[in-house]
């Protein structure tokens, strides 16, 4: 298997707190990696960092063998790197429709895609994303779930080869969840995407990842296949909260 | 010969012939019927009320600022409290040059061009650099400034006195007939830069433009280059401007920073904005027209408009019509209307 993405020894501090510190990890292509970690372990930032948000405070980041430490925001997106918002974050005054087609002509550089163009295709990750029906409804109209779908849908029109998933189920109702969670598989199927998926609930990820990554206090405690991160008492002594680092 | 009036159709019949006009709101959205109806106005003024002819040049003018404002508006994600600062640099730049060089006006526009260009893109970096509200304050500060430098450097700039001695947009001999062909020209660049504004808001560029506007976080992590679209839409529209202040000088032959960089002809154009909706353009037009006559109204009815009033008509608007009159029409039709501005503080 090919690696798509190399951290190593990643760090960021925010004032005195180690949000990240030192943490070194591999994505391989086509692979489901799961990040978990108790709230404010620091998986969000972990992200920030990967898709240039903040910059690492050392360490180095290789996506696809590039060295992309320094990069700016809009061009990993552009090598093909995308990610969804925890909270989702859409364009409130543009409609659903237009918020993709923004991902669609900017994601990647295509020449000379016309403006219809991007349309025809943001229609069809729309569609994929069941959102069809609210095309021309204004972002800040929808609900939490349609929002989630359309995270999703904008993250997969910048036709990312790696797509990181921020807490998809966090505040949907099961039924809901469950929806996401097999949009999710679908959209590894159809579009050949890597995910790496964030999740604090353990129980979902042991079933769709394969592999986990244990972050705790900005710290990597864990990592391995589920089966054996679900038995690691380390791991266990964190989620019953009594673990010190 | 009989003209029939039916529910969406007109009807005219003339002997055995027959001639249909359906009647759709569609048509009356046709930019043909306004911009016709805009031709006519000075034409009409000309022949029957000569003394409208500089309100509508007034009113295309500011229409002329607004619109490229519009647009830098939308394109930094913030608002800009200065556009007059590109009026007086354009204007002093066409001033200087045809009363020192005795440049041709067609000349001193490319002094205008140049020098707009120039501050544009020495300010561009604002827009990236600063936040919404420190941008807004810079924005409000510098064209203050400019104003203390005209009173400084009295020598160059004639302080309050103003430039004059302008060599004059046009002379055919006539005064009316001036006032007319500067009338035309006014709406002809009024036009020309709604064309612009409106190609570039509906090409592939205004998405991104919309994006910056409502995320530039989220934006960038969608692959826009958010520095260089913030760039163009401010340096671009920053030399439209600077135009404008280019047709002031030639057109008044005189030019004077006390009239263009203080807060009061800020005011008025921002209300043009506000009227219009920050960031439709063809409300715009909408706003100049308003502001202008609005003008030759207090000024027939009190003797001058208070410098009170505008600030309290503006206050009342902003809480009113938070999107102008325009927004009043986009929230049944947000589908065919780009977006609205979304201020980040
Ligand atoms: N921009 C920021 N400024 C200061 N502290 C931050 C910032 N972003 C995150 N943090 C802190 O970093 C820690 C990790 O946060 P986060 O990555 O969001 O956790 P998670 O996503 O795992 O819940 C938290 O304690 C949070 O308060
Ligand atoms: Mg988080």
């Amino acid at each position: 298997m090919n690696e798509i993405l190399k951290a190593s020894n990643l760090s960021k501090h925010f004032g005195g707190l180690m949000a990240i510190d030192d943490v070194s990890f591999s994505i391989y292509e086509g692979e489901t990696l799961g990040l978990m970690g108790p709230n404010g372990a620091g998986k969000t930032t972990l992200v920030n960092l990967i898709t240039g948000k903040y910059f690492t405070d050392t360490g180095s980041i290789q996506f696809m063998g590039k060295d992309i430490t320094r990069m700016a925001p809009y061009k990993r997106c552009k090598l093909g790197i995308s990610r969804t918002y925890q909270i989702p974050r859409p364009f409130p005054e543009l409609t659903a429709l237009s918020s993709v087609i923004v991902s669609a002509l900017y994601g990647k550089d295509r020449s000379n895609q016309s403006l219809d163009d991007a349309g025809y295709e943001a229609t069809h990750y729309l569609e994929f994303c069941g959102l069809f029906s609210k095309r021309n409804v204004l972002c800040k109209d929808l609900t939490l779930y349609e929002l989630r779908g359309l995270e999703l849908a904008r993250a997969l029109a910048t036709t990312p080869k790696l797509i990181f998933v921020d807490e998809v189920m966090a505040g949907l109702n099961p039924a809901e969840a469950t929806k996401a969670v097999r949009l999710l598989e679908r959209a590894k199927e159809e579009f050949g995407v890597t995910i790496l998926w964030i999740e604090h609930v353990m129980a979902a990820l042991m079933k769709a990842a394969n592999r986990v990554v244990v972050l705790h206090y900005g710290k990597k405690i864990a990592e391995g296949l589920p089966q054996e991160i679900a038995n690691d008492p380390l791991v266990i002594e964190c989620y019953l909260g009594s673990c010190h680092v | 010969m009989e003209l029939e009036v039916k529910r969406e159709k007109l009807v005219f019949r003339f002997g055995a012939q027959k001639f249909e006009w359906n009647i759709e709101p569609r048509y009356w959205r046709n930019p043909l019927i306004y911009v016709g109806l805009l031709i006519v106005l000075p034409i009409l003024a000309y022949f029957f009320y000569p003394t409208l002819l500089p309100t509508l040049i007034d009113a295309n003018l500011l229409a002329a600022i607004a619109i490229p404002l519009s647009w830098m508006t939308l394109g930094t994600g913030r608002m800009n409290f200065g556009p007059q600062f590109y009026i007086g640099a354009g204007g002093y730049a066409a001033a200087l040059c045809s009363i020192h060089l005795h440049w041709p006006p067609q000349v001193t526009l490319l002094a205008a061009l140049i020098v707009g260009l120039f501050f544009g893109l020495l300010m561009s970096p604002l827009a990236i650099l600063s936040g919404g509200l420190y941008y807004t304050l810079l924005t409000l500060l510098f064209p203050l400034v400019f104003l203390e430098i005209t009173f400084i450097y009295t020598d160059i700039f004639r302080g309050e006195v103003g430039l004059s001695g302008i060599a004059p947009l046009i002379n055919v001999g006539s005064f009316t007939l001036n006032q007319l062909i500067i009338g035309l020209g006014a709406l002809l660049m009024m036009l020309l830069y709604m064309f612009i504004v409106d190609k570039v808001m509906r090409s592939r560029f205004s998405t991104s433009l919309a994006a910056i506007n409502d995320d530039e976080e989220v934006a960038a992590a969608m692959g826009v280059n958010v520095n260089k679209m913030k760039i163009i839409s401010f340096t671009i529209p920053a030399v439209m401007i600077a135009v404008v202040g280019w047709f002031y000088a030639h057109y008044y032959g005189t030019f004077a920073g006390v009239t263009y960089l203080p807060l009061t002809f800020m005011l008025k154009v921002l209300m043009v904005n506000m009227i219009g909706g920050r960031v439709q353009i063809y409300g715009n037009v909408v706003g100049g027209y308003f502001i202008a006559f609005l003008e030759l109204l207090l000024i027939q009815v009190i003797g001058d408009y208070s410098p009170v009033l505008f600030p309290i008509i503006l206050l009342i608007l902003l809480l009113t019509l938070p999107e102008g009159l325009f927004g009043l029409y986009r929230k049944r039709h947000y589908r065919e209307y780009l977006p609205t501005l979304h201020v980040r503080r």
